[in-house]
């Protein structure tokens, strides 16, 4: 066959997958005949109602000399990772709001960090392409420093979004600015498993986020710079499981629901959404009204441990909680008294739920607890 | 929309595509490349008949939003507050359950029937939870005998082995030394070196390495001398900044100004 032959023929082809994709939106649509919100109100249910002081910030973990991009939990004890512009990692006690490490890093250029199941290592990437682990227990060197205990090479872009795999120190999953996502064997430092890439059914721009199932660690979501979102096995590298349609813009941040049959994403398109793995139905959009001109984009999101709140941080600074069942806005933590002074750049949960993480611009990181009367069931 | 996993592609004349050795001619004119692309798409082709005959046996949105909302009322959390209407009097009692059993003697009757070993019992409403007085349900933890009726006064005991993080002291306004003279918090809760660790200030600023004849645009630290960015890709949020000095080939400086 001949170039020009081809050339036609991939013409075809694409003309033929607009056509398909557009029938598949139409069937999807005619199955949507209501959303969380409008099944929550025929129900009777009322949004969750914030007094001022329910909930306060309690903490503030000062430190870092850059802006904050990231931060993560240990899964059992209290204990916070964080990454900066500073080009460190602190590890940090959030209760007592101790320091128990500092680690500088060989590339300031950092973006993600994450804390392995065990809490006994964390792992970070950023512009150099690398995913470098440290082992907390490790002696440091004659400078002072903790030592990079594993890196692992192999991505051709910025890792954008790094998570542990859940009670497995060993296995990590990466996502990349080289469209894909990787599987990878801590222990040997190989890449288990590709996702995406040139000539593979994945993602065709930039991943900028990972969320491994609870539930199923086996499943992932991956949020892309192509509007979409994909489900994945880790099983079947070759291909997503699903592909979930409707964002308008970016992809920036990508959170299972905790019931582990849904997930959350927020995007450039200033909504977040709530999806369904098993069916690819989008259940809700949370959008709030804002000028045409300065749609906010959505960096971060966080689900409450009920599902009940999404913590959802806006590049305009303003970090929405969401009652996800009403899908209105019934606080912004941007605007408490105490609150940071810049963009909210991440936040997430603890594992009891009990407390919410913010880091900022603004270099500090808060904890939010509950000021108010607990539930007692 | 791609289909689900474990089905087969509907071109199946066209095998999955698969690193390949280099060929033995030049590809002067991309056919190969444009083979690949084709075979993508016609695999994708496959996926999206295959998911429209699986959207056809699917159920309406309202079951799945049912179950959204199912799981979300079953489930309690710690971050939401209870009904409006009972909170006022909750505090009340809370406020009240929390006190000090023996410092203020007209209220340590109330205080103590929170606690089973006390001799005066009285029934609480049903909001007051009496964990709160003994939170860890430790048998040697006598929150009669505590300084407050805090989850931190557990701590002298030793021997809990409490549920709740031994020292959960989210009330205690740490960081500075401020935090040590809160008395809900125990003293190993704010225990002197927990503000104290601080980072070096940047001790890497005379970046001797560095080439760059811009070394100051970034900031006083300097990132930029203290990075090699030979396979450098960067990220979509390349922002416009103040910066107008290109130290790397995508200006990483700005990347997070």
């Amino acid at each position: 066959m001949s170039v020009s032959e081809l050339k036609e023929r991939h013409a075809a082809a694409i003309e033929t997958v607009n056509n398909l994709r557009e029938r598949l939106k139409q069937k999807r649509q005619q199955l949507l005949d209501v959303d969380v919100a409008g099944y929550a109100r025929s129900q009777g249910r009322t949004p969750v109602s914030f007094g001022p002081t329910d909930l306060v910030c309690c903490r503030t973990l000062q430190g870092h000399t850059g802006k904050v991009y990231s931060l993560d939990w240990t899964s059992e004890r209290n204990r916070i990772v964080s990454a900066s512009q500073d080009g460190r990692l602190i590890v940090w006690n959030a209760l007592t709001s101790q320091k128990t490490h500092a680690i500088k890093l060989p590339c300031a250029w950092v973006m993600t960090c994450a804390f392995s199941p065990s809490g006994q290592s964390v792992a970070c990437g950023g512009l150099d392409s690398v995913c470098s682990i440290f082992n907390l227990n490790s002696p440091t060197d004659k400078d002072g420093n903790l030592p990079v205990s594993r890196m692992l090479s192999g991505h051709k872009g910025y890792v954008s979004c790094c998570q542990y795999v859940p009670d497995e120190d060993t296995h990590l999953i990466t996502s990349s600015g080289d469209q894909t996502c990787v599987l990878w064997d801590i222990t040997t430092g190989l890449r288990t498993s590709v996702f995406g890439g040139e000539f593979q059914s994945g993602h065709t721009a930039d991943v900028l986020s990972v969320s491994i199932s609870g539930s199923n660690s086996r499943m992932f979501v991956s949020g892309s710079c192509d509007s979409t979102a994909r489900l994945w096995d880790t099983r079947v590298a070759s291909r997503a499981v699903h592909t979930f349609h409707g964002h308008e813009g970016d992809v920036n941040t990508v959170k299972f629901f905790p019931d582990g049959n849904r997930f959350g994403t927020g995007s450039d398109d200033g909504t977040c959404r709530l999806f369904d793995i098993r069916t690819g139905h989008q259940l809700q959009v949370y959008y709030q009204q804002h000028d045409e001109n300065e749609i906010p984009h959505v960096t971060s999101i966080a689900f409450s441990i009920s599902g009940r709140l999404l913590f959802a941080g806006y590049s305009n600074g303003h970090c929405y909680v969401w009652d996800t069942l009403l899908a209105k806005v019934v606080l912004n933590l941007g605007s408490l008294h105490n609150s940071h002074e810049n963009r909210i750049s991440c936040l997430g949960l603890s594992a009891d739920g009990s407390a919410l993480c913010t880091g900022s611009w603004d270099t500090n990181l808060k904890i939010w607890a509950f000021g108010g009367h607990r539930r007692v069931l | 929309m791609a289909a689900p996993s474990g089905s087969s592609s509907s071109v199946p004349s066209l095998p999955p595509p698969y690193p390949k050795s280099p060929p033995e001619y030049p590809d002067l004119y991309g056919k190969r490349r444009e083979t690949a692309k084709v075979q993508v798409l016609e695999r994708e082709i496959g996926f999206l008949e295959e998911e429209l005959k699986t959207v056809e046996g699917l159920h309406p949105a309202s079951r799945y939003c049912k179950e959204v909302v199912d799981f979300v009322v079953a489930k309690s959390d710690p971050l939401i507050p209870i009904n409006r209407k009972n909170r006022r009097s909750c505090r009340f009692w809370k406020w009240l359950c929390r006190m000090p059993c023996f410092n203020f003697s007209w209220l340590s009757w109330i205080c103590c029937c929170c606690y089973s070993k006390c001799s005066i019992h009285v029934e609480l409403p049903r909001c007051c939870n009496c964990s709160d007085c003994n939170p860890c349900n430790c048998s040697n933890c006598d929150p009669c005998n505590c300084s407050n009726c805090d989850p931190c006064c557990c701590h002298p005991c030793g021997s809990c082995s409490c549920s709740i993080p031994k020292c959960w002291c989210w009330s205690c306004s740490c960081p500075r030394s401020r935090c040590c003279k809160k008395k809900s918090c125990s003293s190993v809760c704010c225990r002197s070196d927990c503000c104290d660790l601080r980072l070096p200030s940047c001790p890497d600023c005379s970046c001797p390495d560095c080439s760059c004849p811009d070394c100051s645009c970034c900031c006083s630290c300097n990132p930029c001398c203290q990075w090699k960015c030979p396979r450098l890709k960067c990220p979509k949020f390349r922002l416009c900044c103040s910066c107008k000095k290109k130290c790397c080939p995508c200006n990483p400086c700005c990347l997070f100004f």
